[in-house]
């Protein structure tokens, strides 16, 4: 029995550093307040919490073995993916990060397996850093914000992003950020519906945006995984297969209804609630649900891991399928 | 068994009747495309208007009669909300559509009830007309938008409506009108309305009640159209919220998983196992029968669809199909 966490975020030494020195990290400065502080820049404002974003692996290390997680799959605090960037810097944000969470992975190969940030708001400039992260730097794929500046993944120029992806069989972990996002954006967010509502809203869109923009269809060896079990794709692909039958602007790019695309991605764990994660598991199947944890956020319990294996719906079949063997099978981790 | 229908539209014959000669109707006017597809232009936004729409009330029977519905609660198509417009008009188009409802439903009192639509930019308006309908003309409650030009019904200016409609136990069917939070994002593949519609009714729950309005009007009656879109499937993470934010936590005492059952859901969700989840987390008692007549994303067949469902109980089927809505409006 093992556990692998394909969700486990990374705020970067390099980044902490600079700014606890009173440095400027890619455009974001340290603003210590009451609390633990929060990086503004650009207009924007990321939350250094919780204290655990703070953790070296070595701290790091220790939460997980609390948790019971054996191997994380660790990607960047989607906040400060930099998209808004120019490429040049958005690169030189990039390759810092990629190194770190590099390095991790080499120092505790048992522990870590990493992906890396792209910068996205050039697609040349990603492809380049997706290639050099795997095939340089051990990089398993990818980890993707949900939307890129006002860009949809369903449009034209990242197909070449995609085409490369599929060719290095790089994982796509396609992740939202809780604070930014189209319901931040356009409701008022007094009750921080960004994240409760906004996030998985996000992942649906994505995955709406790669099945109905024919990505799928165009790459059918492509690996994409979306957080927080999708959101609630699997729930409404109903609608939206509805909308695929008497709509011809759902069918432009796709013959089969929508919801026969559903079982080409992987979603995580991170539901909150046994009758969702059935749910997912029943639409998609369980070679289709892989273990998350949204570290450092502690989730509704304490150990992602436990949760899982103490589910009374699941099978212990099922649980170690999700715990660990789609994982190692997909990202190819030595067992 | 019978078979009552919360979810279903009209488009006014005193529209198309205004409408024929190229004239308007309070403003609103209707336009053809090259390929003969109706429109209804109000304002600055524009609404298809498919065949059926047209149909007078002996044509809407026959149609009822074919899918095995017996009562349609009929509420007037969201693409007359208005609320976009100058408060007159929208109070005028209220006015001309809810009397032509009611007078449906007097000529045909076994087969409609009344939703009237409501001047909602003008709140005292609103609650008049919901007033003049629900003591005059028998109606059951009122149909509005998940939102009114872009502010949330948790607002403190829409309490007295929320007030109003619980004194007067008026049923408010929220189903979304024009675009939704989706449009701003992508329009293309009809996302804005086959995630939107779900999504705007995801964030009408959750204002709602972590707004305070649930717990300010306990007697409060409101049913999501869509099956609520994302609610049940997206409570456990508003439960998170509400747990970990002490913000929320000063506006409501329990979190809002509690408060699912102070809603009612129409079956409007497609899937037999989505119509299983909703029912097993809100509760046969609170699902009610839904069609969407006459648009093009209605479901085919809805009401055999249910009768076929195997996983859904005989007893749970009579619920959700009259039994529920029976004694909620009081047919």
């Amino acid at each position: 029995m093992r556990s692998i966490d394909v969700h486990a975020h990374l705020a970067p030494q390099c980044m902490l550093s600079t700014v606890d020195s009173g440095g400027e990290w890619h455009g974001l400065r340290l603003e210590n307040g009451d609390g633990p502080g929060q990086l503004v820049g650009h207009g924007r404002h990321i939350p250094l919490f919780p204290p655990h974003l703070r953790y070296s692996p070595e701290q790091r290390i220790q939460d997980m073995d609390q948790q019971g997680t054996d191997v994380q799959v660790v990607s960047i605090h989607m906040p400060l993916v930099g998209y808004h960037l120019d490429p040049a810097e958005g690169l030189g944000l990039a390759r810092e990060v990629n190194d770190e969470i590099s390095s991790m992975t080499k120092r505790w190969p048992d522990r870590f397996a990493g992906l890396a940030t792209l910068p996205v708001q050039d697609v040349d400039v990603a492809i380049g850093e997706l290639e050099r992260a795997v095939t340089e730097l051990g990089l398993k794929g990818a980890a993707l914000d949900t939307v890129v500046n006002a860009s949809n993944w369903d449009e034209e120029l990242f197909l070449p992003l995609f085409k490369a992806a599929e060719q290095l069989g790089a994982l796509l972990f396609y992740h939202p950020q809780p604070n930014n996002n189209l319901i931040s954006q356009q409701v008022n967010d007094k009750y921080a519906f960004g994240n409760s509502i906004g996030v998985p809203l996000e992942d649906a869109l994505v995955v709406a945006a790669l099945i109905f923009g024919g990505v799928l269809e165009k790459c059918p060896d492509l690996k994409v995984c979306v957080a927080h079990g999708g959101g609630p794709a699997c729930f409404g692909m109903g609608r939206m297969d509805h909308a695929w039958q008497v709509r011809s602007e759902a069918r432009i790019n796709i013959q089969r209804p929508p919801s026969t695309y559903l079982n080409r991605m992987y979603y995580d764990t991170v539901t909150n609630s046994e009758p969702v994660l059935r749910f997912l598991i029943d639409t998609v199947g369980i070679d289709r649900v892989v273990l998350g944890s949204d570290w450092p956020f502690v989730g509704w319990d304490p150990s992602p891991a436990g949760w899982v294996q103490n589910l009374e719906s699941l099978t212990q079949e099922e649980k170690d399928k999700i715990l660990w063997q789609n994982l190692e099978a997909l990202l190819g981790l030595p067992s | 068994m019978r078979s009552i229908d919360v979810h279903a539209h009209i488009t006014p014959q005193c529209f198309w009747r205004a409408t024929q000669n190229g004239g308007d109707w309070h403003t609103i006017r209707r336009e053809q495309d090259a390929r003969g597809r109706e429109y209804s232009i109000s304002g600055d936004s524009q609404g298809q208007l498919p065949p059926k729409s047209s149909w007078t009330p002996e044509q809407r029977l026959a149609d009822m009669d074919s899918l095995g519905v017996d009562v349609q609660v009929v509420s007037t198509y969201a693409g007359f909300y208005n609320y976009h417009l100058e408060a007159p008009i929208a109070i005028a188009t209220s006015r001309d559509a809810n009397n032509e409802v009611g007078e449906m439903a007097k000529a045909w009192p076994e087969r409609f009830a009344s939703l009237a639509t409501l001047p909602m930019q003008d709140v005292n308006s609103a609650i008049s007309e919901l007033e003049r309908v629900m003591y005059q003309l028998d109606f059951k409650g009122a149909m509005i938008n998940d939102n009114v030009n872009g502010h949330q019904l948790d607002e403190p200016e829409f309490l007295p409506f929320w007030k109003a409609a619980e004194a007067m136990g008026a049923m408010i069917l929220f189903h979304q009108g024009g675009g939704t939070l989706v449009s701003s994002r992508i329009r293309r593949y009809h996302l804005p309305n086959s995630i939107g519609n779900l999504a705007d009714r995801v964030v009408t729950f959750a204002s709602l009640v972590m707004g305070g309005v649930m717990d300010a009007c306990p007697d409060l009656k409101i049913c999501l159209s869509h099956g609520g879109g994302y609610v049940c499937h997206g409570i456990g993470r508003m439960d998170r919220s509400w747990e970990t934010r002490a913000a929320i936590r000063a506006n409501i005492s329990e979190p809002p998983s509690a408060y699912l059952r102070r809603f009612y859901y129409d079956t409007i969700v497609y899937t037999e196992p989505a119509l299983r989840f909703l029912i097993d987390t809100v509760g046969a008692d609170r699902v009610v029968f839904g069609t969407d007549w006459p648009y093009d994303m209605a479901q085919d067949w809805p009401v055999s669809w249910i009768f076929g469902l195997e996983s859904i109980t005989g007893e749970e089927k009579e619920l959700i199909l009259w039994k529920n809505l029976e004694r909620l409006l009081g047919l």
